[in-house]
């Protein structure tokens, strides 16, 4: 029995012993495997760079590269809140340009303390150079639409509020075709 | 015929994985049937009993501390630090167990600023890789025991898997309350099959998490083990987490996983990242592999031992060094609530 146990012990080690070989040999392989991968880094870098449409030193976390898609994702998370906030100033606004001086007033302070807040978090995304210009000109559109509400904001009356409608909304297509310029540029459109 | 706790059948032997040695010189806190039988191999039985040959109870010897390896015993040594002593091991211990806190920490001004975008977009990137770190470094604590022999940083892996179950529930509660999935907070937590796993893996953690303690321990006697052994489930979900969620492919321009940008999308795909780390962790654990690894250090021949698992370990690293890189890009975007959503 004895003897018996021993053998059967013998041969458990020994497939113990095999088992960590062959799994010790594919580990060895997939290290030289991915070392080989490895040196080919710079060419799919670059692959990858014209493929995603990446920006080299663009990226806020410190990698090598910007792509199209984090830039988009950029541009949403400014986008997306400011729209939402606009949205509901221009309804508040429409609700009260008739009846009440002061709350209207309020609307569109607010409007304009977000429009500005858009600009600046806008300003602090950095493009390439082909999207730069369109860029820059989607913050002067919404810098002179900022302007013109302050301006509406200080009427003195209803009526002197109302007369910048015009003129407002104007300059709101201006900055709606700005935008769709930058979000064709940007891939959203 | 009663059993007695201290002594196995050898047909009976578990797959034990989990050893609990206690601090030398003081008195075992844990049940000394948890100490691998690799460790103690000069008492495994020799002989095949038979039923009617089986010695008294108390023939049986209880199972032995393992040896203490040198390193183990310059660790017990003190120094002399202000006007305390300190013991090598405690500072030892402390410096690998903190960065364990890590994931956490990124969070932590998300958190303080209730900054939900910072928690909707980079969470999941920051606590669950976390979490997954935690996970592997706890399951590694076992084999490098085995493997070298010593002990000394065989706390470390509570402590790791308190901070993995820490960061597993942060990151369920902040994917609950933040996700933009429909259909609610369920729907957020397990409204798609990948997250359904890491619903899962949220859910067995926290039984194992309440009983990670020395009382918990003694209440349930020779349960805890079995219970504590939920962890390999969670392992296995974890494959399935991240099969669901990247795929088996790599990402190919702007579809699939893997951030392409650097142009190593293979290294980033999180499933393999996964998968090359569990190698090692899980070749290791096999009952015949260990008993290999044992019959060799009994024989002098840990040099063969160190041989073999080379390639394993390298291969472990090379895997975990991608899941640190991630864990320490997303983390630092996410503490400077600048989170990425690559």
């Amino acid at each position: 029995m004895s003897a018996t146990y021993a053998r059967v012990a013998q041969d458990d080690t020994r497939a113990g012993g095999i088992i960590l070989m062959i799994a010790s040999s594919l580990a060895a392989v997939l290290v030289f495997a991915g070392l080989f991968y490895a040196m080919g880094t710079g060419a799919r870098h670059e692959a990858a760079l014209a493929a995603a449409g990446c920006e080299p030193s663009l990226s806020p976390s410190g990698l090598p590269c910007t792509t199209t898609a984090m830039l988009k994702n950029q541009y949403a998370a400014i986008l997306t809140p400011d729209s939402k906030q606009l949205a509901a100033d221009t309804a508040a606004y429409t609700a009260n340009e008739g009846k009440n001086l002061a709350v209207a007033q309020a609307v569109l302070t607010a409007e304009v303390t977000t429009e500005r807040a858009f600009d600046t978090s806008l300003a602090g995304i950095t493009f390439p150079p082909a999207i730069t210009p369109i860029a820059k000109a989607l913050f002067q559109a919404d810098q002179a639409r900022a302007n013109l509400t302050a301006q509406q904001a200080q009427s003195s009356s209803l009526t002197q509020m109302r007369s910048f409608n015009h003129r407002v909304q104007a300059a709101s297509a201006t900055v709606q075709t700005e935008l769709t310029l930058l979000g064709k540029a940007l891939g959203r459109g | 015929m009663a059993r007695s706790p201290l002594g196995r059948w050898a047909d009976e032997r578990q797959p034990a994985d989990d050893y609990y040695p206690t601090s030398y010189g003081r008195q075992n806190a844990y049940p000394p049937d948890d100490y691998p039988d690799e460790l103690v191999p000069e008492q495994r039985p020799t002989v095949d009993y038979q039923p009617e040959q089986r010695p008294a109870d108390d023939d049986y010897q209880p199972k032995q501390k393992p040896a203490k390896s040198r390193v183990d015993e310059w660790m017990e040594v003190d120094f002399k630090f202000g006007g305390s002593r300190i013991k090598r091991k405690a500072v030892a211990l402390i410096l690998l167990g903190a960065p364990a806190i890590a994931p956490l920490f990124f969070m932590l001004p998300a958190l303080v600023t209730l900054n939900s975008n910072t928690f909707a977009t980079s969470v999941d990137d920051t606590l669950g890789t976390g979490a997954e770190i935690c996970l592997f470094l706890c399951l590694l604590v076992t084999p490098l025991a085995m493997i070298t022999g010593q002990h000394w940083f065989v706390p470390l892996r509570r402590w790791y898997g308190i901070m993995m179950a820490c960061s597993a529930i942060g990151d369920a509660t902040a994917a609950g309350i933040t996700d933009d999935f429909a259909g609610g907070v369920f729907g957020r937590l397990a409204g798609h099959v990948f997250e359904l796993m890491g619903f899962m893996m949220v859910l067995l953690v926290i039984p194992v998490l309440i009983t990670s303690n020395a009382w918990a321990q003694r209440k349930l006697g020779r349960y805890w083990k079995r219970l504590q052994q939920i962890t390999y489930v969670i392992w296995g979900l974890l494959a399935a987490h991240l099969v669901l969620l990247e795929g088996l492919g790599v990402q190919s321009g702007e579809n699939g996983s893997g951030f392409a940008g650097d142009g190593d999308p293979v290294f980033h795909q999180r499933f393999y990242q996964y998968s090359v780390c569990s190698l090692f962790l899980l070749t290791l654990r096999l009952p015949p592999v260990k008993r290999w690894i044992a019959a060799q250090q009994k024989e002098g021949r840990n040099w063969l031992v160190y041989l073999t698992i080379t390639p394993l370990f390298a291969l472990f690293v090379f895997g975990f060094a991608f899941i640190i890189t991630e864990e320490i890009f997303k983390g630092l975007d996410s503490f400077t609530e600048n989170p990425s959503a690559e």
